[in-house]
């Protein structure tokens, strides 16, 4: 039975993708979040 | 009330027909894909309908600026729910008819012997749909692209129904005793018990001002 | 955020349970590691979901402000998650099952709660009243929730292509390793979830103070 390697390598690529991504979102938002407040 | 289940009725009977032209063109000539199919055809018509007719649960409320005094109404809200339910059920319970005979008409199949449980089946389908399509048409009432929400919203949930209901009517239609699709029939009476509970207990907060 | 370090901690010991400890299935050979992804993401996602239906129903009982961001936060979640689980799940089924796609109990389900809770994210978009979408979200959370089981016994009715799964099967013989790698995984896919949620939910209320 092929290991298809390829396939589990695509799998946790995307994975890492996507929740880095959401991850990276988040720090984004929270940076624009707090460079408003002081101006309030 | 009237004129709006009259104009409705035109609607959807109008477009029962076109469904079934349009079923005509391409399946009518293969007579055995077209008995497999007709379960499905079937209830597509039927969820399509529902959609035109469930959709227009609240807009002479709303056209007419009524969406007020539909919130200051004194009393439990939940019996505009039931009613709108009740109405809706029956509106719905007329065009399936409607299409039923015209399916059997045109497409030449014999319902006779099936008749008693599809009547069943399709009762406790249609209450299932009207009852989540009226707390999802009141959802929706006052939102914005009102019209690509509602079905948006409502056809995922009703998966379930359409599921059960189409394995069912295809027994049903080949003949066997409703005993052998039991797990379906108890499927939807939990849905529906689920779904009406589910209208009666939040349609309040729908309604809050 | 402790949380965010702990996560991180989490994933790597998931990632060397999937990889380092967990042996070569005997059937499937080394694909069947996406498991490890695939099968925490969807518990997680039924973890976020369960966590929108409660949020609704305190939000309705106390109209607690908070409740609708945390609501909103996981049903967020909650379709990231689902959305990993389709896309991990078609990735395994291809040089599995042959198909990018099959009509699975699994996938076909997880599917129908994508759908659900995305129109959720919808409605919520296109409410602009924030007391309004907060409560008509609320009612759409709990009648998505409810939806849950009936989905997945229509669905797995209709089909069985997919295995059933396995962790529930009594007597089910899946070697202890792999058992313990899917634990891991979903803890830590579990931490993740939490951290994600927390910084959500302050996101959320940040937006909401500003608005104020």
């Amino acid at each position: 039975m092929p290991d298809n390697w390829g396939f589990v390598l695509a799998a946790y690529a995307l994975a890492a993708l996507v929740l880095f991504g959401y991850w990276r979102r988040l720090i984004r938002l929270e940076k624009q979040m707090s460079a408003r407040t002081p101006l309030q | 009330m009237e004129r709006r289940s009259k104009e409705t009725l035109n609607a959807l009977a109008f477009f029962s027909l076109l469904l079934l032209f349009v079923f005509q063109f391409t399946l009518g000539p293969d007579r055995e894909r077209l008995a497999a199919a007709l379960p499905g055809i079937l209830w597509l018509g039927f969820v399509l309908a529902g959609l035109l007719g469930l959709g227009r649960t609240f807009v002479l409320e709303r056209e007419n600026d009524c969406w007020d005094a539909l919130l200051l109404a004194p009393g439990d809200k939940s019996a505009i729910y039931v009613g709108k339910l009740a109405g809706n059920v029956l509106l719905m319970l007329v065009v399936e008819t409607l299409l039923l005979v015209l399916f059997t008409f045109f497409f030449n199949v014999d319902l006779a012997g099936a008749l008693p449980a599809l009547a069943l089946v399709v009762a406790l389908g249609t209450l299932g749909l009207a009852a989540v399509g009226t707390l999802f048409a009141a959802m929706t009432a006052q939102v914005r692209a009102r019209e690509l929400l509602f079905p948006v919203l409502l056809l995922p949930v009703q998966v379930p129904v359409l599921l059960a209901t189409v394995k069912a009517t295809e027994a049903v239609l080949l003949g066997e005793p409703l005993s052998a699709v039991a797990h379906w029939l108890k499927l939807l009476v939990a849905a529906d018990v689920v779904y009406v509970a589910a209208g009666v207990l939040t349609f309040d907060f729908l309604l809050e001002s | 955020m402790a949380l965010g370090w702990l996560a991180a901690v989490g994933l790597g010991a998931g990632l060397l349970m999937a990889f380092g400890v967990a042996p070569r299935e005997a059937t499937q050979g080394n694909v069947q590691r996406i498991m490890y992804l695939h099968v925490p993401s969807v518990w997680v996602a039924y973890v976020a979901f369960a966590v929108v239906l409660v949020a609704s129903i305190v939000y309705l009982a106390r109209r607690a402000e908070r409740a609708d961001h945390v609501a909103h936060a996981s049903a967020e979640l909650g379709v990231l998650f689902t959305g990993l689980t389709i896309a991990t799940g078609s990735i395994w089924g291809k040089p599995t099952w042959g198909a990018w796609w099959t009509w699975d109990a699994r996938l076909t389900s997880v599917s129908i709660l994508f759908v659900m809770y995305l129109g959720y994210l919808l409605l919520r978009g296109m409410i602009d009243e924030g007391d309004r979408a907060a409560r008509y979200a609320a009612v759409l959370g709990v009648v998505a929730a409810l939806n849950i089981p009936l989905v997945h016994f229509s669905v797995y009715w209709w089909r069985t292509l997919h295995q059933p799964p396995s962790l529930m099967r009594p007597g089910g013989s899946m070697p202890g390793m792999i058992v313990a790698a899917l634990l891991v995984n979903f803890a830590a896919f579990s931490l993740l979830y939490l951290y994600f949620l927390a910084k959500r939910v302050r996101l959320l209320r940040l937006e909401a103070e500003a608005a104020a």
